[in-house]
């Protein structure tokens, strides 16, 4: 009886500071975040309007491009960054002489600001001055317009963050690999497997729950991704770049409050829709291996 | 012995001292009080700078400024910052229909009895007045949303300013064939690319004399309206006359490509022109002329009145920055900020004549405008409303990623949205 009281009263007050922090900070600015994207408010008055703000962001061609967009960008880094980081974790843990300095130099990306990036890679991707339309126009070929051209800028800016956000995949992955048993290969081995089949048949498997935080984590960066799109197209040319977080911005700046919280939940809502049915898929798939 | 005759004698000197000090200190009324004032590159510039060095000498006052990154970010946080009650002592800002966006009357001070005022003419003041009070004072001189050109081109190929669009094509073209950038376009600062639709309003106003009052009413719209279509359409006819590096140039590579005549064309705000002049090698190589409509006899100038300073309502400087702004009104100040300077364009001060160092691209070739009564002020000093992706648009019309028809529809929907945030009943 006694032993059952303690019990109860240990987690109980352990969980509250914390549960009145979420609570404030995140249950209650959702709460009321839902109510203002209903109206049309500034500093001082809201008034209620029903859903005219959410009609207003999927019927302009502006805000409502931004959905596709983000999935876009959202899908391309990720399955990018989990497939290449892979095989970049495979070589890096493989037994190659460099191993440390490449490991350091693949990390670096990640040590450097998102905006910085950005800029960087802007000035890089200039159409007639870039140092990347250099080296093309030195092997004879066409300038490329990296970022002026809608049909190509997004996947510009997928590219460059693939690059500097590759660093974490790679790390997580390499984690994964060293805490694989050794003798598992040295059992394939023995039954004569090739290095491919082992790295299907032992690697890949066992690395799921690495592979999953990886997705997890690459999706949920690119939905809610902004800095290297603001910093390196601000959403343009046109609206070609926009993704959900931009166009938030954009209407906030512009003063139409009611319509930028509309946006938030929006994004909301679509990260929600994502995450949850993919993480508990996952979660499937990894129980499923063990 | 020596030595106390010596202390006493420098004491002496010292006490002496000390009185002259403090009399100096009494001639300049706010020493020791610093002003803070939010402002971007354009406004705090080489003029600015120079008139508050004299400022600091007569009257004392320090000052500390923070820079306005401009554009849409610029916007946000000066938008926020009067929400949240954070202000400077003063500020610059646009005049027109930028103003109405910052809820002047709860922020900025009514300096409708400040003598100053009296010196402003009529077309500035309607910008910053708004339900009878006054809100601002002119940073600088009115300026026009026009074509800055390099006129050795012209002169190389025997090209005539034209005064209608198709001259103006015929120009691009004679241009083109003969190996030069007609045209510099600055997808890379997307402001920019707005100032050919925007100074286009010269015709729309001249072709439809109510497109205004409509247009704020929600009557008269851009896809439906000839006259105001053609400010989009004029983009298309221009998509194959652009700099290589259309997509990524900014303002700053515009200033050097017409200084240098790397292009011959700019359509741009004549307040970049002091910033040309000082890269090129003569300024009489650079020239202005108003946006070309269809007719030839009437080819006028679209006006922008200067960006404007704001009084914070709650500054505890408020005296301060009033000596100031007397003191930047006076001849003196306005000569020194002039011949420091340059000028965007005619002065709005009533009675005031530009110095003779400014350049002949303000003091002919503007001012001939001026001089015969064509010229309008831009459609945000008639009209509060304003659509807020207009330069996306015109970004990607200029790029020839949209037609002319489609981003009039687009701005249409847009300005719609800016209507019913203001408080207008559109249907």
């Amino acid at each position: 009886m006694k032993s059952n009281k303690e019990k109860s009263l240990y987690p109980m007050w352990f969980v509250i500071p914390s549960l009145i922090i979420f609570g404030v900070f995140f249950l209650w600015p959702i709460i009321t975040s839902l109510y203002y994207s209903l109206t049309v408010w500034n500093f001082e008055t809201a008034k209620f309007c029903g859903l005219d703000n959410y009609k207003l962001f999927f019927s302009e061609h502006a805000m409502s491009s931004s959905v596709v967009h983000t999935l876009i960008y959202a899908f391309g880094t990720s399955i990018l960054k989990v497939v290449i980081a892979f095989f970049i974790a495979i070589f890096l843990t493989s037994k190659i002489r460099t191993k440390d300095f490449i490991r350091s130099a693949v990390f670096f990306p990640n040590l450097v600001s998102m905006v910085a990036v950005g800029l960087s890679f802007a000035y890089m991707m200039h159409p007639t001055k870039g140092l990347l339309n250099s080296v093309i126009q030195f092997f004879g070929g066409n300038p490329v317009d990296f970022l002026g051209n809608p049909a190509l800028a997004l996947f510009s800016i997928i590219m460059v963050d693939v690059w500097k956000g590759l660093s974490i995949s790679v790390v997580i992955y390499i984690a994964g690999i060293q805490s694989i048993d050794k003798t598992y290969y040295e059992a394939a081995s023995i039954d004569g497997a090739t290095s491919w089949q082992q790295i299907k048949s032992i690697t890949l498997p066992l690395l799921a729950p690495s592979q999953n935080s990886i997705i997890i984590l690459s999706l949920i960066g690119g939905l809610r991704s902004f800095e290297l799109i603001w910093t390196m197209t601000g959403g343009g040319p046109g609206f070609a770049t926009d993704v959900l977080a931009s166009v938030i911005y954009k209407q906030y700046a512009a003063g139409f409050y009611g319509l930028s919280t509309a946006g938030n939940v929006v994004m909301l809502i679509l990260i929600s829709l994502i995450a949850f049915p993919l993480q508990h898929f996952l979660n499937k798939r990894e129980e499923a291996i063990q | 012995m020596n030595k106390k005759v010596l202390s006493v004698a420098l004491c002496g000197v010292m006490a002496m001292g000390i009185p002259t000090v403090s009399a100096v200190a009494e001639e300049k009324p706010y020493e020791g009080v610093t002003l803070t004032m939010w402002a971007g590159n354009a406004e705090y510039n080489e003029g600015t700078k120079a008139v508050m060095e004299a400022a600091t000498e007569a009257l004392g006052m320090e000052f500390q400024v923070e820079i306005n990154p401009g554009g849409s970010e610029g916007d946000n946080i000066i938008k926020t910052r009067v929400a949240s009650n954070d202000l400077p002592d003063f500020l610059c800002y646009n005049s027109g229909s930028k103003l109405y966006d910052l809820n002047p009357s709860r922020a900025f001070l009514d300096i409708s009895d400040w003598d100053m005022v009296e010196k402003f003419d009529d077309a500035f003041l309607s910008s910053v007045t708004i339900d009878g009070a006054v809100y601002g004072a002119p940073q600088s001189s009115t300026q026009a949303g026009a074509v800055i050109y390099y006129k050795p081109d012209y002169e190389e190929l025997g090209l005539e300013v034209p005064h209608t669009w198709d001259e103006f094509v015929a120009n691009c073209q004679a241009l083109a064939d003969a190996g030069k950038t007609p045209i510099y376009f600055t997808g890379g600062e997307t402001w920019a690319t707005q100032v050919l639709f925007l100074g286009d309003y010269y015709n729309v106003a001249a072709a439809e004399p109510d497109f205004a009052e409509n247009y704020t009413n929600g009557t008269a719209k851009y896809a439906s309206t000839p006259a105001a279509l053609r400010s989009w359409t004029k983009y298309e006819d221009l998509v194959d006359f652009l700099n290589a590096d259309k997509s990524a140039a900014t303002v700053s590579d515009g200033n050097l490509a017409i200084a240098y005549g790397d292009a011959t064309h700019w359509f741009i705000l004549t307040q970049q022109l002091p910033m040309i002049i000082a890269e090129a090698d003569n300024p009489d190589d650079i020239g202005v002329f108003g946006v070309p409509g269809d007719d030839a006899d009437n080819h006028g100038l679209t006006v922008w009145e200067p960006m404007s300073f704001y009084v914070n309502k709650d500054s505890e400087n408020i005296d301060a920055v009033h000596a100031f702004l007397d003191f930047y009104y006076s001849e003196e100040a306005l000569d020194l900020y002039f011949e420091t300077y340059g000028a965007n364009g005619p002065s709005c001060i009533k009675g005031y004549e530009l110095p003779e160092s400014v350049c002949n691209a303000v003091r002919v070739d503007m001012q001939a405008y001026f001089d015969e009564g064509k010229n309008t002020p831009a459609l945000e000093y008639v009209s509060p409303i304003k659509g807020t992706t207009c330069e996306q648009l015109t970004t990607a019309v200029g790029l020839g990623q949209m037609s002319g028809e489609e981003a009039a529809a687009a701005y249409d929907d847009d300005c719609k949205k800016s209507a019913v945030q203001l408080g207008y009943e559109w249907e």
